[in-house]
């Protein structure tokens, strides 16, 4: 097969998205990647890819409210946290901090995390 | 018949079942869906023009004032309340057929105005039959009576018994006062029986709250209350300590749980740990999942035991709560229902090596207690 002059060895292997100034601080798209779900967050500034099927009963995890969560600090007072850095599934409330894809509450479920990039002005995952 | 026959007949998903009956498909009526059915005084008296969402109604019900998931946004709740809702929860949860039960109205028994709440049960009767029923779809129903009325609660199942698609009678039970027990309900059963028609009986969060300390009271009888009361008010107070932090605040604390039976625990720990899975924002003390710090610093004592005649249930249930490590013996003794100390042996032999026989048995409480 001939070489395709206008491949770009940097997206080789990546899929297409979207191009970034469609993805705000605070949005997500959801991309059908390879028949595989994939949102992908611009969560304060940083971009973050996580599967769209929740561990839990299979919702939408990452369709759900992006906001942050309850903690408590070294004194033991209640402090809104992660802001923006936390998904919470629609269906049930389970949420995941997409920095990582980890369940707030238990290390046993965690959203599968990909590869995002922007490259000119364009997005792409990786799976 | 051969192994690949057998696994054939295997139910591998929810595709593989005959049929799927939902028997608690809620739906979420307002006052918009209820006022138009209201009969007469109450159509007249109140102003069934007004309110939005769930409108001024929703202060006759009680509320509980407690922060959910949805109030946060970070689950949603459909609407449930036209034939298109009910279809997209048909869609998604797969049933055949499913029985149509309310969520306003299970406050219904903690309304206050007697008369009214008999009244609301009889509009939402209505609205149910004509726009929720569907049979033809699979769409059946439970036709509520309002507890404090146990009288019309009677003449309103006579009045709905034959009606197609009301499948049972629907009593909001977290906020009956007396309990169920009481003669004052005979009028309503015998028309139930009359009918042919089951009761369903469910609770809501905040009504149970409104009647618990009360319902000691009108328990009349000892049985009961002994039956139900230890496990209920140490699930009242593990949930509570659990949530709040205690044992996570003081990691070096152990508790000993008595006297309250063996099923509920393992039961408990499970639903402690599957409400925590969608509401770590409401515990954010813990660090571990709750069953985690029942297991760690949380013993149970043996006596009552029961299901001692069925030793595959005591087994299983002594094993879903890790008895081997957290179940003590006790007798109770010499109160009218203590246990031999081989009462529970005679089974757990069955299940337990030697050393798990010993620590339930002694070992566990040597730890626990540190006898020297
Ligand atoms: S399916 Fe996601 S929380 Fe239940």
């Amino acid at each position: 097969m001939a070489t395709n002059d206008t491949q770009n060895p940097e997206t080789d292997g990546l899929h297409h998205v979207a191009s970034a100034d469609e993805l705000e601080e605070g949005e997500r798209i959801i991309a059908d990647v390879e028949g595989r779900e994939v949102a992908v967050f611009n969560s304060n500034g940083d971009l973050y890819a996580l599967s769209n099927y929740c561990p839990h009963q299979g919702g939408p995890a990452c369709e759900g409210l992006l906001s942050g969560t309850l903690e408590v600090d070294e004194d033991e007072d209640l402090v809104w946290s992660c802001e923006d850095e936390i998904v919470a599934c629609p269906w049930h409330g389970w949420e995941f901090d997409v920095t990582d894809g980890r369940h707030t509450a238990s290390d046993k479920y965690r959203l599968p995390t990909y590869d995002v990039r922007e490259i000119d002005g364009e997005l792409y995952v990786g799976l | 018949m051969s192994s690949t026959t057998q696994q054939a007949d295997r139910i591998r998903s929810i595709d593989d079942l005959e049929v799927i009956v939902d028997t608690d498909f809620h739906l979420t009526e307002r006052q918009e869906d209820i006022f138009p059915y209201l009969e007469s005084p109450f159509d007249e008296m109140l102003n069934t023009q007004g309110g939005d969402d769930y409108g001024y109604l929703g202060r006759v019900y009680p509320a509980h004032g407690m922060v959910y998931s949805v109030t946060m946004g970070k689950a949603d709740s459909e609407t449930v309340r036209t034939a298109d809702d009910i279809q997209k929860g048909k869609d998604l949860i797969e049933w055949d057929k499913a029985i149509a039960t309310p969520t306003q109205n299970l406050y219904l028994g903690a309304v206050h105005h007697d008369d009214l709440a008999a009244a609301l049960a009889t509009a939402y009767n209505n609205w149910l039959l004509d726009e929720v029923i569907d049979t033809d779809n699979g769409v059946y129903g439970a036709a509520i009576v309002a507890p404090q009325k146990p009288v019309e609660a009677a003449e309103e199942v006579d009045r709905r018994a034959d009606e197609d698609g009301i499948v049972a009678v629907m009593i909001p039970s977290g906020s009956v006062d007396p309990t169920l027990g009481n003669e004052r309900y005979y009028p309503l059963y015998e028309a139930c029986e009359r009918a042919g028609l089951p009761i369903k009986m469910h609770n809501a969060g905040g009504t149970m709250m409104t009647r618990f300390p009360s319902t000691w009271k009108s328990m009349n009888r000892a049985l009961p209350v002994h039956a139900t009361s230890h496990n209920m008010m140490h699930q009242t107070n593990l949930a509570d300590m659990i949530t709040q932090g205690v044992p996570e605040r003081f990691p070096d604390l152990e508790f000993v749980i008595q006297e309250a039976g063996l099923g509920w625990y393992p039961y408990f720990m499970r639903r402690m740990d599957h409400d925590y899975m969608g509401a770590k924002w409401d515990a954010p003390m813990l660090e571990k999942l709750p069953s985690e710090y029942l297991k760690d610093q949380f013993y149970l004592t043996s006596q009552p035991v029961e299901g001692a005649d069925d030793p595959q249930y005591l087994n299983q249930i002594t094993r879903l709560f890790e008895g081997e490590d957290n179940l003590m013996f006790s007798s109770d003794y010499p109160h009218f229902d203590f246990d031999n100390t081989d009462e529970l042996l005679k089974i757990l032999r069955s299940e337990f090596s030697s050393e798990e026989i010993q620590n339930i048995y002694g070992k566990t409480a040597e730890r626990v207690y540190d006898f020297d």
